[in-house]
């Protein structure tokens, strides 16, 4: 008896999980239809510092949403593969982290929904437009801006002292800087070139004036060949050259390895970069201090680097719930205090007015009391207006990458990186249909 | 006989079911979606339709520098590792297999241990022991005088070809060593009291009677290159090496479905992969069928004593 009973059980069981998942292929488009009596449950899938505390802080204050946190790796290691991959098994979170710089592939494949009617122009006009801007695609809203990313350079302060280094606040000086430090102690150096991260690179283009990706009637103009591109990949090839820079890859062991024992005392980030080093070197605390990002002509100027952004997956059928999630997330005192209090993240908000709330929550103790955000501030309103990002982000950055890799003395360069970068933009997108000129 | 039939579709069914479900619906699936391709139209932001394209994503798939490389790559990886794993295993067999070895239980489950670690703990310990900053291993031969960037351009085949030694030289050995036990001690004694020495016993008498192991280990692992995955995908991952994300035709489709959203052109990719694989495993059987009748009538004659049966029986169970 028990045994026929398992048997159906499971074939019930079965059952249901087919229709579910087919269900989960089919839905959408029908989300005020389910307007039900007690607490709406969400899923979220994220990886940004403090997500687990935001998510608790919004359960804790509400009863219609219910939020449940999924952590996924991030974006480029992994994530965006797990949500396309659940997009196209049906089974995909109804509101997904997605960094500006891959939101248009995503919208672009079709992975999202337009959440124009839930987030408004009101809520809209609260957040950087810069940041409204990169999420707003072929006229619609695609995503809820979270954070602004502008550059920042962080050094270690007690030993810029030792080597009476000044601060450089041009590229010129950040390069007699380097030499002073590689002289000073031959091992150590004032940065990094990533070699698996094109968006630091991606940044400092934008920062000195590039524009990659242009729309212009409905075709898409690729350049990543401009001058102003050239002069920065001239630039880094020649840091790379004197061997004024370590190559390591970001965030690696080596890399934390080396800014723990000193031999790097620099770092080219953004923002949310001092949350990170907080987080990976925490013995370091007081030796380090945050100035903006040097530029050409030392006037201030900023790429973005990395700045993530909530959207609404397409078969999601809790919209409004998600939206509202997102909003709360972004531009509410309560959401942003509660990612900053969380003490990993460092988060620059898209919105202008909750910076003194994310100001009062970071413990800037790390930084020996610096005002980082002020900083920030100044660095997020210099953020260069004209970059915007292409469809093919993954196809672009993947190439680079490949490029980057291979980088050897007298060998493939950078500029050869960034050229095969171009190449493979230019037959994705024609490969997918799209008009492109380039 | 009902009972029989009977009995045998209840003992296939599950074969068949799990065979259906998980080789013949995925492949199905896999062709069906390599002739489709998401075409998009303006600008792009409006959302793709999915176009039947026939065979172009193949000659996508082949017209891609890439892709090709990435089967250049697998030849270099077969003509470095395969030489190296069949001299290394088989070498340290018959060092365990000679007369001279002590503690061979030890040694035979120390040097198959590196196999039980999964191919990517197996990478990212490697990866650890190539990081300049890191490993001690580059600081020695630094010190040494013998530098070496193993993640540089000449450096990737080298240490991909190293973490892939490292974990199936133990295992090739054992099946080695299996292989010289089940040799007829009595051919052994034979050659002793003529007056071989053991390198003579070794090369002329232990190698002929296990050379049909030794093509089978040759042959399955050139088909298992094919599938090189692991490993190289750990090196291009988060170590800023020069394996590129399209290093072997496995990474090709990985990457053009998970990094380019491109599901019919990673299955077009996969679908010649499977192919390739296809027709080599095909080659091979024909080959190895061929080659072990071959060696049993010919090339024991002359060694075994006790008649040619024994020792190509021997060989065969090995």
């Amino acid at each position: 008896m028990t045994r026929t009973w398992s048997r159906t059980s499971r074939v019930i069981a079965g059952t249901a999980t087919a229709l579910a998942v087919l269900t989960a292929c089919g839905g959408g488009g029908d989300d005020t239809a389910s307007k039900p009596n007690g607490p709406v449950t969400i899923t979220f899938w994220g990886w940004a510092k403090g997500s687990k505390d935001v998510v608790d802080a919004f359960n804790a204050s509400h009863t219609d949403i219910r939020v449940k946190f999924e952590e996924i790796p991030s974006g480029t290691a992994g994530g965006y593969a797990k949500i396309s991959n659940a997009v196209k098994a049906g089974n995909a979170p109804d509101l997904v982290s997605i960094e500006y710089s891959s939101l248009p592939e995503f919208v672009s494949s079709g992975a999202l929904q337009d959440i124009g009617d839930q987030f408004t122009g009101a809520d809209r006009a609260k957040l950087l437009p810069q940041t409204v801007e990169l999420t707003t695609l072929g006229g619609k809203s695609w995503a809820v801006p979270f954070d602004a990313a502008p550059q920042a350079f962080f050094y270690r302060k007690d030993l810029f002292a030792r080597y009476k280094l000044q601060v450089p606040t041009t590229w010129d000086a950040f390069k007699k800087a380097a030499e002073q430090v590689k002289k000073a102690d031959s091992k150590a150096r004032i940065a990094t070139f990533f070699p698996d991260d094109p968006t630091t690179f991606e940044a400092m283009a934008w920062q000195a004036g590039a524009q990659w990706f242009k729309a212009e009637n409905d075709t898409w103009k690729v350049d990543t060949t401009d001058p102003a591109t050239a002069k920065v990949t001239a630039y880094w090839q020649g840091l790379l050259d004197a061997g004024l820079v370590h190559k390591n890859a970001s965030f690696s062991p080596e890399w934390v390895g080396s800014l723990k024992n000193g031999t790097t005392i620099g770092y080219l980030g953004a923002s949310w970069g001092a949350g990170v080093l907080k987080g990976n070197v925490p013995e370091l605390s007081g030796k380090w201090a945050v100035a903006p990002v040097p530029t050409w002509d030392g006037k201030p100027a900023s790429g973005m680097l990395g700045g993530t952004s909530f959207a609404v997956t397409k078969d999601s059928r809790q919209k409004a719930a998600a939206v509202a999630f997102a909003e709360w997330m972004s531009t509410t005192e309560e959401g942003v205090k509660a990612r900053i209090a969380s003490g990993t993240s460092s988060a620059f908000p898209a919105a202008a007015s909750l910076r003194p709330v994310a100001k009062k929550a970071f413990d800037a103790g790390y930084y020996g009391g610096q005002d980082i955000y002020a900083l920030f501030e100044s660095a997020g309103a210099s953020i260069n207006p004209h970059w915007s990002w292409g469809p093919t982000t993954g196809t672009t950055n993947t190439a680079i990458k490949d490029g980057f890799g291979k980088i050897a003395q007298g060998g493939p360069s950078i500029a050869d990186a960034v050229k095969a970068g171009h190449d493979a933009t230019v037959a994705e997108l024609t490969k997918r249909g799209l008009k492109v000129e380039g | 006989m009902k009972a029989r039939t009977r009995a045998a579709t209840l003992l296939l069914t599950p074969f068949f079911v799990l065979f259906t479900a998980v080789m013949v619906v995925p492949i199905g699936y896999a062709v069906w979606l390599s002739l489709f391709t998401e075409k998009q139209s303006g600008l792009g932001f409006g959302g793709t339709e999915t176009v039947f394209t026939g065979l172009d994503n193949y000659t996508a798939a082949l017209g891609d520098r890439a892709f090709l490389e990435g089967f250049g790559v697998l030849l270099g990886y077969c003509l470095l590792y395969i030489p190296l794993l069949l001299a290394g295993a088989l070498g340290l067999a018959l060092l365990l297999d000679s007369a001279l070895a002590r503690a061979r239980r030890f040694f035979q489950l120390a040097l198959f241990l590196p196999h039980a670690v999964p191919g990517i703990i197996a990478a990212l310990i490697w990866v650890y022991l190539y990081t300049p900053q890191l490993s001690p291993v580059v600081q020695a031969m630094d010190a040494g005088g013998v530098g070496f960037d193993f993640f540089s351009p000449e450096g990737t085949l080298p240490s991909v070809v190293n973490i892939a030694l490292w974990e199936w030289l133990g295992y090739n050995m054992v099946i080695f060593y299996a292989a010289l036990q089940a040799i007829d001690r009595s051919v052994l004694e034979a050659a002793t009291v003529d007056g071989a020495s053991a390198w003579r016993i070794a090369f002329a008498i232990k190698v002929p009677l296990v050379k049909a192991s030794l093509a089978m280990v040759g042959l399955f692992t050139i088909i298992g290159s094919l599938q090189l995955f692991t490993e190289p995908l750990i090196l291009n991952k988060g170590t800023g090496s020069a394996v590129t994300s399209t290093w072997t035709p496995n990474m090709y489709a990985y990457t053009a479905a998970f990094d380019r959203n491109d599901y019919g052109l990673a299955a077009a990719a996969s679908v010649l992969l499977a192919l390739t694989a296809a027709l080599l495993s095909f080659a091979v059987t024909r080959l190895t069928g061929r080659r072990r009748t071959g060696t049993a009538n010919t090339a024991n004659e002359p060694v075994t004593a006790d008649g040619p049966g024994t020792a190509a029986r021997k060989e065969q169970t090995a």
